[in-house]
């Protein structure tokens, strides 16, 4: 420790300078070039959309007001409707596989093999998971095929894989192990003791879950809520691959402005979605955020 | 309690079904030359090949795609661990209260969609540095961008976990040099955050897509969807492939974080 001290205090024109600035500078020195990547290759080009899309107005109404008017409302609506859904029903299904583990929690095996898949499914998605899901949905697929002996026939009931309901489907894939992920150390948390204390006051079984255990699962419950819409509103490549582009998701509107590396038409309108898109993201992802922290107060 | 255990068994049969039937079915679309009309309990083993797979490997757009992917999966590895590693070790070094300020910044990512990072790339990039955009390296860097929040949090929990301090003192008294001390005595004890940062960012270039499409770079994920329509075998089995290697390393990742006691470096929590 006092070695590494003296190292980064040594030089003379640190003793000269007035101390506390000059070494402020100095510690932050060799985080630069870190910052600097950052900074050209994300921060930069970040940068640029809200310029742009904030910038010269060159039709009736402002970049950053027609792209949600009209078609482009639609278009959020839709994304966000299509984001909703899935984190509603991702948080729901989640928590219950949460349980479920947390409930059969003496088998580490089952415990291990649901853990160590969500982990890898959470990070699923683009061509290919589109691929297995019109594998198994389309409608030579096969889970079509094997409800259909069942008789139940999806075809007939009107789903198909690329609507709505079928992004929704292919969404959970990722979704739901997300969701176990988040839920399964918040309800490791809650302390068996808490339920006798609980008990020993005179709480019963549906006291506990309302006036103790849910609200410290809320803040939980609520994060997750905002990461899954995150996740599902920030997804492109599933959606494009399932519907051959013919969505009427944000990304793929922005997609018509954007062809090759140049944007043409009306191409302040392209920045001002994207501009909207990162919006939307900030204020989730703070949330989620602000949320987990509150979560983590009652673990240990 | 009984009945309890019984619906949460449910619960798992239900959604263990739903995580391996979709797999299993591309895998049988891509493999088995049997219709979906004629499959059956009879026809279920007949005329499973691997033959799409080849099919797909010897054509030379497909060959050029994939090693596109690689060499852009292990540059973009490289590139993370140069920029990460250096950084995150003098942080934990000397700069502790930089951290928080660290942290905030690799998780920026996350709030940028692809779709909006790659709009802004071609606004600030095609009057900027033309030669840049169009030449296919340049995706490494907004993919050492795009895997940051993971990569970050794998190295800053393999640091974490070792007492950096004591052995970058041990290591400077005894003479070492800081480039030394980095290679030979830090890199060594974080080798599994390493890898693990390694491994996420090939994951991440290996499946990404809407960057690659819209700067028009021919990778893997890009020819995928392209040749669905015309060789619709090849292409599944080809996702399939990429599907195991992804899930092969990040449950490498998951397996070693495990033994560290450093569960859940995969996602973000």
């Amino acid at each position: 420790m006092s070695i590494t001290n003296t190292q980064s205090s040594r030089g003379p024109s640190l003793r000269r300078a007035p101390r506390l600035f000059t070494h402020s500078i100095r510690g932050w020195l060799p985080i630069a070039p870190f910052i600097g990547f950052v900074a050209v290759f994300l921060l930069m080009p970040a940068v640029v959309v809200f310029q742009r899309a904030l910038g010269r107005v060159d039709g009736p109404k402002a970049p950053m007001v027609e792209a949600i008017t009209g078609q482009y409302r639609k278009s959020f609506i839709f994304s966000m409707q299509l984001s909703a859904i899935t984190a509603i029903l991702g948080v729901i299904i989640g928590t219950m596989v949460a349980g479920s583990i947390v409930r059969l929690g003496h088998r580490r095996g089952i415990r291990n093999a649901f853990t160590g898949y969500s982990a890898v499914a959470a990070n699923l998605g683009g061509i290919p998971l589109a691929f297995a899901f019109l594998a198994a949905l389309g409608m030579q697929g096969l889970i079509t095929k094997l409800l259909k002996t069942t008789g139940v026939d999806l075809i007939g009931m009107g789903f198909k894989v690329s609507d709505f309901w079928g992004i929704v489907v292919v969404y959970l894939y990722f979704q739901i192990p997300l969701m176990t992920l988040i839920m399964l150390p918040a309800l490791d948390g809650l302390k068996p003791t808490w339920r006798e204390a609980a008990a020993n006051l005179g709480a019963g079984d549906r006291q506990y879950w309302r006036f103790v255990a849910l609200p410290l699962l809320l803040p939980s419950l609520i994060a997750g809520f905002l990461l899954l819409f995150a996740n599902a509103f920030s997804a492109y490549a599933t959606a494009y691959a399932l519907s051959s582009g013919s969505s009427k998701l944000v990304p793929v509107q922005i997609r018509f402005f954007l062809q090759g590396n140049t944007i043409t038409g009306k191409e302040n309108l392209g920045y001002a979605l994207a501009a909207w898109m990162i919006i939307i993201m900030t204020v989730s992802m703070t949330g989620f955020i602000m949320l987990r922290r509150r979560a983590e107060r009652w673990r240990r | 309690m009984k009945q309890r255990n019984i619906l949460a068994k449910c619960v798992l049969i239900v959604i263990g079904l739903f995580y391996v039937l979709p797999m299993l079915s591309m895998a049988r679309f891509a493999f088995q030359r049997v219709p979906m009309a004629l499959l059956g309990w009879d026809t279920l083993f007949k005329r499973w090949t691997i033959q799409p797979l080849f099919t797909m490997m010897s054509d030379p757009i497909f060959r050029q795609s994939a090693f596109l992917s690689l060499r852009l999966a292990f540059l973009s590895a490289l590139v993370t661990l140069l920029v990460l590693v250096p950084t995150v070790v003098y942080v934990h070094v000397s700069m502790m209260r930089a951290r928080p300020v660290v942290e905030i910044i690799s998780v920026l990512p996350f709030v940028v969609p692809a779709i909006a990072l790659v709009v802004g790339i071609a606004g600030a990039f095609r009057d900027l540095a033309p030669w840049f955009i169009r030449s296919d390296y340049s995706l490494v860097p907004f993919y050492v961008i795009i895997a940051l929040p993971f990569t970050f949090r794998s190295i800053d929990n393999g640091l974490a976990s070792i007492d950096v301090k004591t052995l970058v003192d041990a290591s400077r008294s005894l003479g070492a040099s800081w480039t030394r001390t980095l290679w030979s005595v830090i890199v060594p004890n974080i080798r599994v955050a390493v890898a693990s940062a390694s491994f996420l960012t090939m994951t991440v270039v290996l499946g990404e897509f809407t960057i690659a499409s819209l700067l028009l770079k021919e990778t893997l994920p890009l020819i995928l969807s392209q040749s669905q329509g015309r060789e619709p075998q090849g292409s599944f089995a080809v996702g399939l492939v990429l599907l195991v290697i992804t899930a092969s390393l990040l449950g490498l990742i998951n397996r070693f974080s495990r033994r560290r006691n450093m569960a859940q470096s995969v996602t973000l929590l």
